[in-house]
């Protein structure tokens, strides 16, 4: 039949056609790549906008200095997705001019691992909190390669713990997770820093529409506070409707819901008083100049691990700045690294790859739609 | 295994399973109708009730410029904007069946009997559709506004109604009634029957058979748009995953009731609803989807035709 | 008459002798295995190394696919659930491999037979049932053995499993990230074997017994086939091909987690099996091969890829509904005087 010639010849015109476009022009000089691996599209696709716009803006400074050796964006979208986590690892592994990467979510980290170890690039993460990464015992145990800027969920279950409870007379509190290896991995150490006050739990998936029988189980616990320890798109979805259903105490979450999209997903009127706890300082906080600078730059306000990320970046930055060009030698400037970041701390890790002293962990509480800085935790 | 919990929050599960349950069944019919007359398990209905629920927002957002902080409605405002919301979801998604008929299904009718053929096209009409919304929204969820108050009108044994709730449960009865009339008393609804009973006969009896399949497609993306607008009532977002999330619990909903019948619908949607309440709140909301689909299996096993099946096909070697 | 590249195919080995036939066989088999030089050409994938998406998806689904095959292909038996038999196989791996410190060659029977049970299981269970309830039962199946998988604490939950062995170094050949190709060929072997075990079962009684029972169950039981042990027997022989590439691909991937053994890879499969022409090995192989690799080689279009392959899977179906290459009217029978 005539069709399946047309469809044949259209086809191999397709495959011809994106093959000469992929044939990439043999470039001059040096350009380095630091690759961002995190959600750029997905239900979780505003965390890694976030992030890689962090990376982005640090880079634009950098090469507006006009340096010997341009460094571009390495753009690994995952989704949060485990199993993408590891094709695309794989892939960013595999580009010669990555020299080094920023992991976001732990679960595609974690997949992403042996590519980055046997090719000996560095993880500098923004905000991969699961302990197991920096934990000698763990399988998921990420030396030589990974390290964080960010506190990991060991600090932060204890501090969602606290910030949960304040000023509550009698807590009794019920805990949901998502069932994703970042949410059971917060909520073991929340649940353990919870002791005797913790009264009930459930689980729903990622991607649940209906919480109705997780609510009832609260009402039935009497509890008058609810930890959620998943991602913000489906905790906006249950924070609604458990307000909705004249749930009256206490709502808080750890850093998956710390989003801008959290408080309009979930309504102004449900998101009132919500807290929250993430191991980050707000950009608007850290450097009012820096972020008018985003602003400008993309047209949006900055989110969730954007200082991380551009904190991070620059570590990076400065080890190429100071002639190190290789993964090897990356690595290795990364692993003794002093770096004062834009809030003044001096930062630098441990030998498991988390950051050396104590952690920074902040709270958070949603006003009229906004997310606001309420302390430490 | 917990059964404090179902005992003594029973009233509010079960009224909560009945809503969900309603919303399944109105999904449920998209698949069940199509089944009754091709043999067809629709897969694209998943994505004609995604595509409604997001006419219905954007009839919200896009016509009446409301937005996610936009106050309640009351009074005239709230009936004419609630139906512009009903009629913009069963519009787009009758729509959507209708041509997905059309484009992925009709010819092959004509060309091949092999179903598996028609069943993955319908496969590769979900996934285009999918990934289509998927694209345009960038992934993200859509909030809608809240058009309706979310009041509790009264209370019945101690479970909440709440207007949302109650107007989801009444106007899908009043939906089903007037299909089930349809069905049974029009003579377009009894050449659907006539269709599901025997293809072949009805065909030479000189019943238009295009006529009666685009209009099962049509009926059945009317019932599955009017689902969509009340799943945006009661839960106000909407994303481009949703529909295989709800496609495969009201598809399953469709088997366990009966495949292929209204009826069948209607008690295998309130079935699935209360199921996955009352396993949620035994077992957790982790196991809700395998108690559904284990009973599933155990129905089809010693009850084959479903709760309320006829034959209509054997199911039994 | 229009050009057909199955009978054209088929004229060419239905023409040639038996050492012409062992010379193309070798030939193609040749080709087969030096398929990892053509990284360098246009063929290339962009953003993920080529060899190894010659073993993951391309190798495995291809694998899977003609497992699938032999059950909705030859047999007529719609499974919506594949999916499960290569969870089974995976985690087989993932778990005996580390506690019984076994390595991937030493747990691959095991993984098989484990697959094989589960088969077994489920095809007792479910296969006096007909057609599209038959489907959504296996859905049922393959979406319980995920959500088991990630509700149970005990086998990794949502976590999954990490830290898997990669197998050890055979024959000389090195299994780790610098020697993709180490797995791919492993693969193709496991494919070959398959083959090799379709095409012995389908000219024997078995096989016979398959194409009666796609044909018209009724027919084929009245005429004495004992439909149901030969639907067991598909099943089960399909449920191992599954768990056998489930092993294979922990091993490679050192991690798995319940989220990856997702319906969507089931449906998927059964979309290469009936894109490729069911019922046909080569067809089959065809559509798994174009299917998998596509995406993977338009990844710079990388947003659109799953919405051209939802158009593609519509284009394809409406222009040849019977698959790339599809099955020969009558399967070959092989007389066969001490089988009766």
């Amino acid at each position: 039949m005539k069709n399946n010639k047309v469809v044949a010849f259209a086809s191999a015109l397709i495959v011809a056609g994106s093959s000469a476009a992929s044939i990439a022009p043999a470039s001059a000089e040096t350009v380095l790549k630091i690759a961002y691996q995190g959600p750029l599209t997905g239900p979780e696709a505003q965390t890694g906008t976030d992030g890689i716009r962090g990376v982005k803006l640090a880079l634009k400074i950098y090469n507006a200095k006009k340096p010997k050796i341009k460094v571009e964006a390495y753009e690994g979208d995952d989704q949060g997705d485990d199993a993408l986590g590891k094709t695309v690892g794989a892939g960013i592994a595999a580009d010669p001019a990555v020299v080094g990467v920023l992991t976001a979510y732990s679960g595609p980290t974690i997949a992403a691992l042996p590519s980055y170890k046997a090719a000996g690039i560095v993880i500098v993460s923004p905000s991969a909190t699961r302990v197991g990464l920096t934990d000698p015992a763990s399988p998921s145990y990420g030396a030589p390669v990974f390290h964080r800027i960010v506190s990991n969920d060991d600090l932060q279950g204890p501090a969602l713990a606290r910030t949960a409870t304040t000023g509550v007379k009698n807590p009794t509190v019920f805990m949901v997770s998502d069932q994703s290896s970042y949410s059971e991995g917060l909520f073991a150490s929340t649940k353990a820093a919870l002791g005797t006050a913790l009264e009930g739990s459930d689980k729903a998936a990622k991607g649940t529409t209906d919480f109705s029988a997780t609510i009832s189980k609260v009402k039935a616990a009497k509890a008058n506070i609810v930890i959620y320890t998943g991602y913000y798109a489906d905790g906006a979805k249950f924070l609604k409707q458990l307000r909705d259903k004249n749930f009256k105490g206490v709502f808080a979450a750890g850093d998956g819901v710390l989003n801008s999209e959290f408080p309009k997903l979930a309504g102004k009127r449900q998101s009132e008083g919500a807290r929250l706890t993430a191991p980050i300082v707000p950009l608007e906080v850290a450097s009012p100049k820096l972020t008018a600078d985003f602003k400008k730059e993309f047209g949006a306000a900055p989110g969730v691990y954007t200082t991380e990320a551009f904190t991070a970046t620059n570590m990076i930055l400065e080890a190429i700045t100071k002639g190190k060009t290789s993964r090897a030698d990356i690595l290795a400037y990364i692993k003794a690294i002093k770096y004062k970041n834009i809030a003044g701390v001096t930062v630098s890790f441990n030998e498991f790859g988390d950051l050396s002293g104590s952690g920074l962990m902040n709270s958070f509480v949603v006003k009229s739609g906004v997310i606001k800085l309420n302390g430490k935790a | 295994m917990d059964f404090s919990v179902l005992i003594s929050e029973f009233p509010t599960l079960t009224v909560d399973g009945i809503a969900l349950g309603f919303i399944y069944v109105l999904i449920a019919l998209g698949y069940t109708m199509v089944y009754g007359v091709l043999r067809l398990i629709n897969f694209a209905n998943s994505e004609v009730f995604m595509l409604g629920t997001f006419a219905s927002i954007l009839v919200a957002t896009q016509i009446f410029s409301y937005t996610l902080e936009s106050e309640p409605l009351t009074g005239f405002k709230l009936v004419y904007t609630m139906l512009a919301m009903l009629l913009g979801a069963m519009i787009i998604s009758g729509v959507v069946s209708v041509l997905v008929e059309i484009v992925a299904y009709r010819r092959l009718r004509a060309v091949t009997s092999n179903r598996l053929t028609s069943l993955i096209s319908a496969i590769g009409v979900s996934i285009f559709l999918a990934e289509g919304v998927r694209i345009l929204t960038s992934s993200a969820p859509m909030g809608a506004p809240r058009i309706l108050d979310k009041i509790t009108l009264t209370t019945v044994f101690g479970a909440d109604i709440r207007i949302d709730i109650l107007l989801v449960i009444i106007f899908a009865i009043i939906l089903l009634v007037c299909l089930d009339l349809f069905v049974n008393k029009s003579r377009l609804g009894k050449g659907i029957r006539a269709v599901s009973m025997d293809y072949d006969t009805a065909k030479l009896m000189g019943i238009n058979i295009n006529k009666v399949i685009s209009t099962t497609f049509l009926i059945g993306g009317l019932g599955t748009g009017a689902a969509a607008f009340f799943y945006v009532t009661v839960y106000e977002v909407t994303v481009f995953r949703i529909g295989f999330e709800l496609g495969i619990a009201a598809f399953t909903a469709a088997v366990l009731g009966g495949i292929g019948n209204i009826r069948g619908a209607f008690a295998g949607g309130l079935a699935l609803g209360l199921i996955e309440m009352y396993s949620s709140a035994v077992f957790g909301t982790q196991w809700k989807s395998i108690t559904a689909f284990v009973i599933l299996v155990l129905v089809l096993l010693f009850r084959p035709n479903g709760i309320f099946g006829e034959s209509l096909q054997q199911a039994r070697v | 008459m229009a050009f057909n590249l199955r009978d054209f195919g088929a004229n060419i080995w239905a023409k040639s002798n038996k050492w012409q036939r062992y010379l193309l066989a070798l030939i193609f088999i040749i080709a087969a295995f030096s398929l990892p030089l053509l990284e360098k050409t246009f063929f290339n994938t962009p953003n993920t190394p080529f060899v190894s998406v010659l073993f993951y998806p391309i190798g495995l689904y291809t694998l899977m696919a003609l497992g699938l095959n032999v059950v909705v292909g030859k047999s007529g038996l719609l499974d919506l659930g594949y999916v499960a038999f290569y969870a089974v196989g995976a985690y087989t791996a993932g778990l005996l491999g580390a506690s019984l410190k076994l390595n991937t060659w030493e747990v691959m029977p095991l993984g098989i037979a484990f697959a094989m049970l589960s088969g077994l299981i489920l095809g007792a269970a479910v296969l006096r049932l007909k057609g599209d309830y038959l489907a959504i039962v296996t859905l049922g199946f393959g979406e319980i053995i995920r959500i088991t998988a990630l509700n149970t604490p005990a086998i990794g939950a949502s976590m999954g499993i990490t830290n898997i062995a990669n197998p050890p170094t055979t024959f000389g050949f090195k299994y780790d990230l610098d020697h993709p190709e180490s797995y791919y060929w492993t693969i193709l072997i496991m494919i070959i074997i398959t083959i090799m075990a379709i095409r012995i079962l389908s000219i024997r009684r078995p096989g016979r017994a398959w194409e009666a029972i796609r044909q018209d169950e009724d027919v084929a039981e009245l005429m004495g086939v004992n439909i149901y042990k030969y639907k067991l027997w598909a099943f089960v022989f399909g449920a191992a091909v599954g768990g056998a590439a489930g092993v294979l691909f922990a091993s490679e991937s050192m991690f798995i987690s319940p989220n990856i053994f997702k319906l969507e890879v089931s449906i998927f499969i059964l979309a290469f099996v009936v894109f490729g022409g069911m019922g046909n090995i080569w067809g089959v192989i065809l559509g798994a091969v174009l299917l998998s690799y596509i995406p993977e080689r338009i990844r710079f279009i990388s947003d659109a890829r799953m919405l051209i392959f939802g158009l593609v899977l519509i284009i394809m179906m409406n222009l040849r509904p019977d698959g790339l290459l599809p099955r020969k009217k009558r399967e070959k029978i092989k007389s066969d005087k001490k089988d009766s």
